[in-house]
């Protein structure tokens, strides 16, 4: 799984204030502590920055670019900004994002073009996000054939189907794990899919988010995810990540997983019978499958039943 | 050539909970009947599939005080037994419902705001005036809620009341009153499946052993949310048919109190004459919203109207014959 580093984000209030004090090493250590943990991507979220975009985005892409080689996702809805920091990047970088709203479309697609940068097109029009695997897949396609349009090539484009929180949106979770299996399958050479994987996790009680976000992870890279925007310094979902890409079935726990990986690129059921369920551990992990494919119904307290 | 066609009959694992209102004097209380409901293997009403052990049933409801704000076509059906909450409680009764609902309005800061011990004493009238089950609903107002239900349950202990109503804000005092006397409680969730079943998780946390929970998942009316309603009383049941313990309590539906808020059920005048003779309106409301609910897996229906609780009864007559 390509790892997007999530860290350097507006909404943290350390990297809030870090931008607004222009403090090159404070951003400098928040990426390195990413690339140590093994991120491929680092994505720097400098928001909206309707002033001074340009600027921050310019000035955080050579802070980051000093200490690392890794290539940048580049994430602001201002164009201006984007293309400030698409100019400062050395290597090629990843435009975050583009929709099918015509706005969105028409300003970073271009940019994508012209930098030669991979592109995140999200599935959602003016009308919303699709609530269907295929209402989405009617969208990637405009996505796709708009991105030819302007010369990018259907393997640089990293579609994301944007994920609802499994507590507001339950039946709404194995739509987003098919759209990720028919975006793979849309074009040649195939586009790539990303998502924003704590998503699924909002509204959850804190103590359930980890083991729901990586759960998901494990149902979506079963239906061929191949990248994901998450907090690299997540040991435990880096972990389940390489348990189910090696297949290592060393341990009970282990087995599941990739058991739950393989039912869900075979379009099968899981298999309850492999689950100890006297290893809590195990049962947790089952719950959580029945919760995310919408089997049992979800509730705040679904572990404790 | 004739073919024959075989009924798809599903197969499934759970079934609907049995919970049993009223206590009888050998079983701790002062009632004449008891009433049972849930039980269902299938869905509503498809004998041919599974068990239906328990026909839906029907509450009838009323309050401790005048309901003046009420449609002056319910106003008009009760007459002047609403100014006495124990002698409409035994008019009610004479229309053969299953069970009697109270509503404790009196205590409502905006109704007279009675204090704790005062309503009491009025639970304990009408439950020395009729016979049936009681289903006992506070004013509304957390704070007060509370307080009442409290001394309500104290002084009925072991009548196994159904005593509502309890929200995921408000839920543990009203729980624990349920718990140390004998009664039921009313899960109240607004037309959510995920927050039901939380607020049936938490109030089981509590202590309180699922056959003494009911859940109500907030009825929508006819034009008013009925089909939201409908998909998610279905939910639940389909839920607990599928074996979710944590789904599987009867459901009871405020079926009168939502349809006669309901402008087609109040105004009588400057609406379009289309909307035909006002005297028999509000009741088609309350019976097509009841109808729906019953046809969704509602177990009991709270009503209003008298003329409702005869259509309703024969509605579940008929779907109940074999």
């Amino acid at each position: 799984m390509i790892v997007v580093g999530e860290r350097i984000h507006i909404i943290s209030p350390k990297v809030k204030a870090a931008i607004e004090a222009r403090d090159t090493k404070a951003i400098q250590e928040m990426a390195l502590r990413q690339v140590e943990a093994g991120s491929h991507y680092l994505d720097l979220n400098i928001g909206p920055s309707k002033k001074s975009g340009v600027e921050v985005m310019g000035w955080i892409v050579d802070a980051v670019q000093q200490v690392t080689d890794l290539p940048l996702s580049l994430d602001t809805t201002n164009a201006a900004a984007m293309e400030a920091g698409l100019k400062a990047c050395v290597r090629p970088a990843m435009v975050n994002s583009a929709s099918a709203e015509q706005v969105r479309l028409t300003n970073m697609m271009p940019l994508a073009a012209k930098f030669n940068a991979e592109l995140i097109a999200l599935t959602m029009t003016e009308q919303g996000i699709p609530g269907t695997a295929d209402g989405r897949a009617a969208v990637a396609l405009d996505l796709i054939n708009a991105a030819m349009e302007y010369g990018i090539s259907s393997d640089k484009l990293y579609l994301d189907p944007l994920v609802l929180p499994v507590s507001a949106d339950q039946p709404g979770v194995k739509e987003t794990i098919e759209a990720i299996r028919v975006f793979k399958q849309l074009v040649e050479p195939a586009p790539k899919t990303i998502v924003g994987l704590s998503n699924v996790s909002n509204g959850a009680p804190n103590e359930n988010r980890g083991l729901i976000n990586r759960v998901f992870m494990v149902m979506c890279l079963g239906a061929g995810l191949d990248s994901a925007i998450v907090d690299p310094l997540d040991y435990e979902l880096i972990e389940w990540a390489k348990i189910v890409e090696a297949r290592d079935a060393s341990s009970p726990r282990n087995r599941i997983l990739v058991s739950l990986y393989d039912s869900v690129a075979n379009m099968e059921d899981f298999d309850p019978s492999i689950v100890d369920m006297s290893d809590p551990e195990q049962v947790a992990i089952y719950k959580t499958v029945q919760i995310l494919n919408n089997q049992i119904i979800y509730a705040h307290s679904y572990l404790k039943v | 050539m004739p073919v024959t066609v075989e009924t798809p009959i599903e197969k499934w694992n759970g079934k609907v909970r049995e919970v049993t209102l009223g206590a009888t004097q050998a079983e701790g209380g002062t009632r004449t009947s008891t009433v049972t409901v849930g039980g269902s293997a299938t869905l509503p009403f498809l004998h041919f599939e599974g068990s239906v052990p328990h026909r839906p049933v029907i509450a009838i409801q009323i309050q401790d005080v005048d309901p003046q704000d009420w449609s002056p076509a319910l106003r008009a059906a009760w007459g002047d037994t609403t100014k006495d909450v124990v002698a409409w409680a035994k008019k009610a009764a004479e229309l053969g419902p299953d069970l009697i609902a109270l509503n404790l309005r009196s205590a409502h800061p905006d109704a007279g705001n009675r204090g704790a011990d005062e309503v009491a004493q009025t639970v304990k009238s009408v439950l020395g005036a009729v016979g049936l089950p009681l289903i006992v609903y506070g004013p509304g107002v957390a704070e007060k809620d509370n307080d009442v239900l409290v001394r309500v349950a104290e002084v009925t202990a072991g009548e196994r009341l159904a005593i509502g109503l309890c929200e995921q804000g408000n839920y543990r005092t009203i729980v624990a009153a349920c718990l140390a006397n004998g009664h039921i409680a009313i899960a109240r969730a607004p037309i959510d499946v995920n927050i039901q079943k939380q607020i049936n998780i938490l109030i089981n946390d509590m202590g309180l052993p699922l056959d003494r929970i009911l859940m109500d998942p907030t009825t929508g009316a006819l034009g008013y949310g009925l089909e939201y309603s409908y998909s998610v009383l279905e939910r639940l049941r389909l839920s607990s048919l599928q074996g979710d313990g944590m789904t599987q309590m009867p459901t009871i539906c405020t079926v009168g109190e939502e349809a006669w808020r309901a402008k087609e059920s109040k105004v009588s005048e400057g609406v379009p004459e289309a909307w035909g003779n006002y005297a028999e309106r509000g009741v088609i409301w309350e019976t097509i919203t009841a109808t729906t609910q019953l046809q969704a897996g509602a177990d009991i229906v709270v009503l209003r109207h008298p003329k409702a609780v005869g259509l309703i009864r024969k509605t579940i007559d008929l779907m109940m014959a074999q």
